[in-house]
């Protein structure tokens, strides 16, 4: 499902971000990806989904190349990936209902099933009332859970999370984390980057190691 | 099918909540290029006008052969001959010293009101000579009349040379000076355009690097702008032509008497309709590649591969 052979991935010059890698993350899966700050996780997770290039090795995703695609067919790739990133990424002219349902559009979904869609990943994170509210009047963890929603609401068959909790207390953080493992037992991968280690502790999964951009243990 | 109309009324809707957030620059973008296309539209309305008085003057340039007194009959066959050998010729009239009289006469009443009646004759027998529609016609003519004045038995040719020559030049001055100003205004337009669409871009960086990082294609990311290009490049060239219209029948309205004391039949003519469309299409195309042109560099720029 995910695979990547001696992946080697530079920032301009200096040492590498990602150094060597190779991994195997199978379909169905629930991993961690944890490790010091600028230990490589976030640039994994964009040489992933095709945001960042890489210098050698090879990616492949769900029997895509990564590698090989180019700004044409791009988005193959990303449709059946659902990011949390790190910074959200929220639109701040769009209120939390239209961030979700923006995610429907660029896929051309007819407008019925956009609102029905929208409206059920909301609920699964807590967020209907405060649909109507934009982004900059949210907390940092509603915030989280609005770039959550946007991510699930696709249902893609990978989801890649960037800390995404990161900005929540502990109560908050463990239902995050029961909502990913609820999409990883409906069928979805999830690779969930974090340095936390009492996340680690509490979900039982396979636990991924960077440090200095090589997998320390995996 | 379906979904590319889907994905132009998202494309449409994106449109107009760009052209909302922007609406300033759309604005003075807009007003620039109906100035452009006004500017070009007026050449077009003066290059029409003369355009119509040339193609009216130039139905009534014809040679005449006017003859002496006593040609022979042998010598006015030899000149028939002439006239009918030459294939560039398109119709020969007769008119015999009678009929000359008759018309002079004529029209001189038309004009005094006096019947004039002078006892005999001054006037020689012709031949009105019209020649095929061509793009040297007059160097044609201007031959022939060479030709024909050494003949026996013609007392001079006659064709309004020097003027017409003159006109035809300034015309095709006229064709050469709209297609640069054309070029360039468009060249100009091209940047305007393409400087809003930018603009229009930088507004909304985030939304674009979101939607290509959520999988939209690029024709997604990109038809909104197209769009924008091209609504620009309707609105200004339709505000302009509107504009020209106003002034065109205020124009007609206050003068049209006048002109028509000036040159007799002349209607004052407004762009034909085929350039019409042409100018407001040239001017969404125009709005299409400068918009092209700017999305597809931010696009080149984002894509990191
Ligand atoms: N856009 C960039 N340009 C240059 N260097 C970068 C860029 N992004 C990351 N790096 C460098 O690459 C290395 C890995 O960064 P990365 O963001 O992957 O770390 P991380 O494990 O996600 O850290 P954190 O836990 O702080 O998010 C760091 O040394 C970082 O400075
Ligand atoms: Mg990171």
């Amino acid at each position: 499902m995910i695979q990547l052979f001696n992946v080697i991935k530079k920032y301009g010059s200096g040492s590498p971000a990602l150094d060597d890698i190779s991994l195997k993350i199978e379909r169905g899966e629930f991993v961690f990806l944890t490790g010091p700050s600028g230990a490589g996780k976030t640039t994994i997770l964009k040489v992933l989904f095709g945001w960042e290039d890489f210098e050698e090795g090879q990616v492949l995703v769900q029997g895509i190349n990564v590698g090989k695609l180019n700004a044409g067919n791009m988005h193959t790739l990303r449709r059946s990936i659902g990011v949390i990133f790190q910074d959200y990424k929220l639109l701040t002219n769009k209120t939390v209902f239209e961030n979700v349902a923006f995610a429907q559009e660029v896929t051309n979904r007819d407008r019925k099933t956009i609102k029905f869609k929208t409206w059920e990943a909301l609920k699964n994170v807590g967020l209907t009332p405060k649909k109507d509210s934009f982004p900059p009047q949210l907390s940092g963890g509603e915030q989280q859970r609005v770039a959550i929603a946007r991510a699930m609401v696709n249902a893609p068959p990978i989801i890649l999370a960037d800390e995404p909790t990161g900005n929540l207390d502990q109560e908050i953080s463990l239902e995050i984390l029961k909502l990913f493992e609820e999409l990883n037992r409906n069928g979805a991968t999830i690779v969930f980057a974090t340095h936390s280690q009492d996340i680690l502790k509490l979900g039982n999964h396979r636990v991924i190691v960077l440090s200095r951009g090589k997998v320390v243990s995996s | 099918m379906n979904s590319a109309i889907h994905a132009l009324l998202i494309g449409f809707r994106a449109t107009i909540a760009n052209v909302r957030a922007n609406a300033q620059t759309f604005l003075i973008s807009v007003v620039t290029i109906a100035i452009s296309i006004g500017i070009l539209g007026l050449f077009l309305i003066i290059f029409f006008n003369l355009n119509g008085f040339l193609a009216s003057w130039n139905q009534q340039v014809q040679l005449i052969t006017y003859l002496k007194d006593d040609i022979s009959p042998a010598q006015k066959n030899n000149l028939e001959d002439l006239f009918k050998t030459n294939s560039r010729v398109q119709s020969t009239e007769e008119v015999s010293k009678d009929q000359a009289w008759q018309e002079f006469r004529l029209s001189q009443a038309e004009r005094s009101g006096l019947e004039l009646d002078l006892g005999f004759n001054p006037l020689p027998a012709s031949y009105k000579i019209r020649f095929k529609m061509s793009d040297n016609r007059l160097l044609h003519i201007s031959e022939f009349a060479e030709q024909i004045q050494n003949e026996p038995g013609v007392e001079s040719v006659e064709y309004g040379k020097s003027w017409i020559s003159r006109f035809e030049k300034f015309m095709v001055f006229c064709r050469v000076f709209l297609m640069a100003t054309g070029a360039l205004l468009s060249f100009g337009l091209i940047l305007i355009i393409s400087n809003t669409i930018r603009l229009s871009i930088y507004s909304r960086q985030d939304e674009i690097e979101l939607m290509l990082l959520i999988g939209a294609t690029p024709h997604f990311v990109k038809i909104p702008f197209l769009m924008e290009g091209m609504l620009q490049g309707l609105c200004g060239s339709l505000l302009s032509l509107g504009l020209m219209g106003v002034i065109y029948y205020y124009l007609k309205s206050e003068f049209q008497t006048s002109m028509e004391s000036i040159a007799r039949g002349m209607d004052f003519q407004f762009i034909s309709e085929p350039f019409l469309l042409i100018l407001v299409g040239a001017s969404v195309l125009i709005g299409l590649v400068a918009s092209y042109i700017s999305t597809y560099q931010y696009m080149q720029v984002l894509n990191k591969r």
